[in-house]
Order: C-alpha cells, then structure tokens, then sequence
C-alpha cells in the first residue's frame, strides 16, 4: 500500500490539475468549496489533532482572512492574491495575540475561550462599520475568476497536507503528540510545551486565514453572519474527527466523504442535514473516536504515514 | 543543595523546612510513610511545584523559580509514581523527543539506551502496548537521553517483577559508576536497603533523620514513624 501511495496521488493530482479545462462552472466551484474543507479540517488537525488542545473557534481565522482580503481588495484594490496571502499573516498575528495567554490554559479552558474569541470578533466585525461595512456587510468587485481561485484554493489544501506530512514525520511532530499524549510529561522531559503549541497554533491559522480571503474573493460578499459562524469550526472539526484527528489523511478523507455526503444527500433533505450531522458527531465520539483512518492504523498496524 | 524548602497546599504544609544535600555519584534514598512528602519534595525540584520558601540548588546556582522544562535541560531528570510514557508514541520515540542533538545521533542513542535495558526488540511497538516493567524501564531510559547528571526516580520497583527490577536496579549502580547521582522514593525496604547509600526519612512533612541504611533500620524514630508508638 505504501508503495502505490505516492504514484496514486501523483496521478489524483494531475487529473485535478487538468479538471477546470473539461468541467463545468457548478463543478468547478464544488471542487473548489472541497478544497476549502480539506484545507481547513487539516489546518485544524494541525493543532487539535497533534496537541490535544481542541480550538472551537478555528473560523476567527477565516473571519479573520476574509475580512482582511475584502477589506484589501475593496477599499484599497489590492490583487486579489496579495490581498488573500496578507489574510493568512493577518491570522497568523490572530493566533499569536489570542495564542500567548490562552495557550497556557488547559484542556477544556483553551477550547472555551477560542469558542469566545470568535463571537467577540463578529461583534467588533459588525460595530465598526466604517472599515468593514458592519451588519450590511462588505462587497467586492465583480469578478469572474473561479479556475484561479480554484487552483489557489487546491494548492492551499495541497501546501496543509504536505506541511502536516512534514511535521508528523519529525521531531517536532512527535513532541507536539507528547503534549497530547502526558503535557506533564513533555514538560518534565525538557519540552517547552508552551513555545511548541504556540508554533502548531500558527501554523494551524495561516491556512484558514488564505482560505477566508480566497472564500471572500469568491463569494463577492462578506457578512459578520457568514464568515464567522459556529457551524464552519463544527464542521472542520467532525471532518477531522470522523477521517481520523492526529492523522496525516484522516483530515483529507473525511472532508471528501462528508462533503460528497452533503452535496449529495443533504442538498435534497435540508431540514434533516443537521439531524444527520449531530448524528455522525455522536456515532464518530462514541463508536471510533480515532476516526475511520484511526481504526484502521490501529487495526492493520499502519505507520503514521498513511 | 535542598535548603529549608517548604510548600504548603492551603493549610496543609506538605514539605516543612526540609534539607538535603547531596553529592555526586552516591544513590540517595528518600523513604517516609504515605503523605510525608516524598514526591512533593520531588515535584518541588523538578519545578512541577514552586516551592514556598527556601531555595534549591543544583551544582552551585538556583534553580527554584524555574520551569519544568529548564530544570530537565540544567541536567536534573526523573520519572514518575504513576508512569507517564507517551502510550501512543513508540518506544523508540518516547526516547527520540527528548533530545535536540541531530537525528542520527539520537536514534543511535536511544537504540543503545533500549538495548542497555534490553527492549531492543520492542522498539517499534507503541509505548501503550509494553508490559507495565517495560514501560517503567521505557521511562527510566528515556531520562538517560540527554545524560543528566542528577536522576530522580519515583517509586521504581513498584509494580516491576524480579527480573526487570534486577536490570533496573543494575542499571541505576552502573549510572552511579558513571559519577551520576541518584535519588529515589521506594517503599520496597530490600531495594532502600540494598542499593543506597545515604537514606532520608521524612515523615509529616518534614526530615526525620539521615544516614546509612543500617543505621536508619534500627532507628526508634523511624520505626515509630511506620508502625506508631
């Protein structure tokens, strides 16, 4: 299995590079929205998943990119690009600002307080009116760039991945689980435990913040309501429960399978989605709380890279 | 090096003015009944908890006031009552995190440190899934990997059968040949007795008495200490 893995996903990739030539706008967009999810479930393994401090606030970031890229590109009519990769250093400078005091709560404590960061920004989202258009929210330009935006949404998906591959296969992966696994411990044995949830925390922002600004470029709009609600953080966050959470495709596979799941079922039963969701997290928590990836790692005693 | 060191846990004072000094390549005991403050006075110089008064002092600077992290690093390792390995890392692994040398280096480290206790074997194997012994000696040579010169050992025969507890106790001796000093919590007298050199009994809180194990055996106060008057 290991050894077709590479070639398999070498050829994934080019036919997904090749996709925008032959697909159609709905289609294009679809995959595109995929990406997003991947991106983003992962982005959140990255710190959720490897160090065990669950974030129930990852969407401040996208908020956070979003607002940062509609702002740059409207106001001050930055390439949408640009605008996109200053979202992810402006969540990165979120993270270090909310990161060096929560990060030294435990457990519980971080994950309720990144819970409230996020509505405090759609708060101050929504009262300054002059820079971010406030509850009328914020339009941008009309313009038509879905291939673009989909191959950047894909490589920002591609980069999270193969940055979560680079960390689990390291040292300093492995010192990330050890505070999952006994903080005390880590500590004990001479792991700054602080310094290193900080490093996992923004890089678990940088994506969300690219993906937030290149949602915004795509949508044309943006509201406090829709780029900061609980539901986007839920979401990444059974994907990355249900595919396997400490893995390196456990993210990747369930964004694939719940979002497929979605655009097929869901769109036909909307008031049942949420059912179903709520279902899924309670199967996923108390049936196989690795996840799928998880259960088969431990199963068929899989290494970490697969 | 342990001078007049106090904590209290809101009313209750756990370590009372208690002094230690040790000196290198000796085995120190630290025995006392239950809730006489062994392992606070352990987490006390290992910075899992600051110590309220006094000052601790490892080879001639403070280290009281410093985090768990920079004490590993000044050389001063231990392990646990109850045992921390990181179950889902493997064996090989819990050893690779501990140390920043270059990767080569620590791989070859780490693989001579399981063999030293002989788990070479069962390097690839999650921590999570050893024996209790194995995850015990697993834990005792993860502190080896950045080869501290002082080692506290919290309670290591408990729970160990005879023959990992004799590659145990053999490889805390060959440590101390080495010039390392030891200092362990043990209930099981036979080890006290057999391994150290200079044993320190607390009791309530504060340090009851020292001396060479001998001694300490047919102290009336220590006796008393144990089974009452």
């Amino acid at each position: 299995m290991a050894r077709w893995l590479p070639a398999g996903l070498l050829v994934l990739l080019v036919l997904l590079a090749l996709y925008p030539m032959h697909g159609t706008g709905y289609g294009i967009r679809t995959m595109l929205q995929l990406f997003m999810w991947i991106a983003l479930a992962q982005s959140w393994n990255l710190i959720s998943g490897l160090t065990g401090y669950v974030s129930f606030g990852h969407v401040a970031f996208f908020g956070m990119g979003a607002y940062t890229a509609g702002i740059l590109i409207g106001t001050l009519g930055w390439p949408w690009l640009l605008a996109c990769l200053a979202g992810g250093v402006m969540a990165m400078v979120l993270a270090l600002v909310i990161g060096w005091p929560c990060l030294r709560l435990k457990g519980p404590y971080f994950a309720i307080a990144m819970l409230g960061l996020n509505e405090v920004l759609r708060v101050i989202v929504s009262y300054y009116e002059g820079l971010t258009g406030g509850g009328n929210g914020l339009s941008l330009p009309t313009l038509h760039a879905s291939v673009p935006i989909y191959y950047a949404m894909g490589l920002v998906a591609l980069s999270v991945t193969a940055l979560t591959y680079v960390i689990v296969t390291s040292r300093f992966g492995l010192r990330l689980m050890t505070i999952r696994e006994d903080e005390v411990a880590a500590e004990a044995m001479g792991i700054d435990t602080f310094r290193y949830k900080l490093y996992a925390f923004l890089l678990s922002a940088v994506g969300p913040g690219i993906v937030g600004g290149l949602a915004a470029r795509d949508q044309g709009y943006i509201e406090p309501t829709s780029v900061f609600p609980l539901i986007t953080t839920i979401t990444m966050i059974v994907m990355a429960l249900f595919g396997g959470k400490g893995t390196i495709w456990g993210p990747v596979l369930g964004a694939v399978l719940l979002f497929t799941f979605q655009e097929l079922v869901w769109a036909r039963f909307i008031y049942l989605h949420q059912l179903l969701f709520g279902a899924i997290i309670i199967t996923v928590v108390l049936l196989m709380p690795r996840g799928i990836l998880g259960v088969l790692q431990q199963k068929y005693n899989l290494p970490r890279t697969i | 090096m342990v001078d007049r060191v106090v904590k209290r846990f809101g009313g209750v004072t756990a370590v009372n003015k208690v002094s230690l000094s040790l000196e290198a390549g000796r085995i120190y005991g630290l025995i006392g009944p239950k809730g006489s403050g062994k392992t606070t006075l352990f987490n006390c110089i290992t910075g899992v908890d600051q110590a309220d008064e006094g000052q601790i002092r490892f080879k001639g600077q403070r280290i009281d006031g410093l985090k768990p992290h920079q004490i590993f690093h000044q050389g001063i390792g231990r392990t646990f009552q109850v045992i921390r390995v990181f179950p889902e890392l493997t064996a090989l692994e819990n050893l690779l995190v501990v140390t920043t040398d270059d990767y080569a280096a620590a791989r070859a480290r780490a693989e001579d440190l399981l063999r030293f206790v002989k788990l070479e074997r069962l390097a690839n194997e999650y921590a999570g899934n050893l024996s209790y012994g194995q995850q015990k000696l697993v834990e005792f040579v993860r502190v080896l990997m950045t080869d501290p010169e002082l080692v506290l050992l919290d309670e290591p025969a408990a729970g160990v059968n005879r023959t990992l507890l004799n590659e145990l106790l053999d490889a805390v001796r060959t440590l101390r040949d080495r010039g390392k000093t030891v200092l362990l919590v043990e209930h099981d007298m036979k080890v006290v007795m057999g391994l150290c050199e200079t044993v320190f009994v607390l009791d309530h809180g504060e340090k009851l008495t020292e001396g060479p194990p001998g001694v300490i055996q047919t102290d009336e106060r220590v006796i008393e200490a144990y089974f009452g008057r």
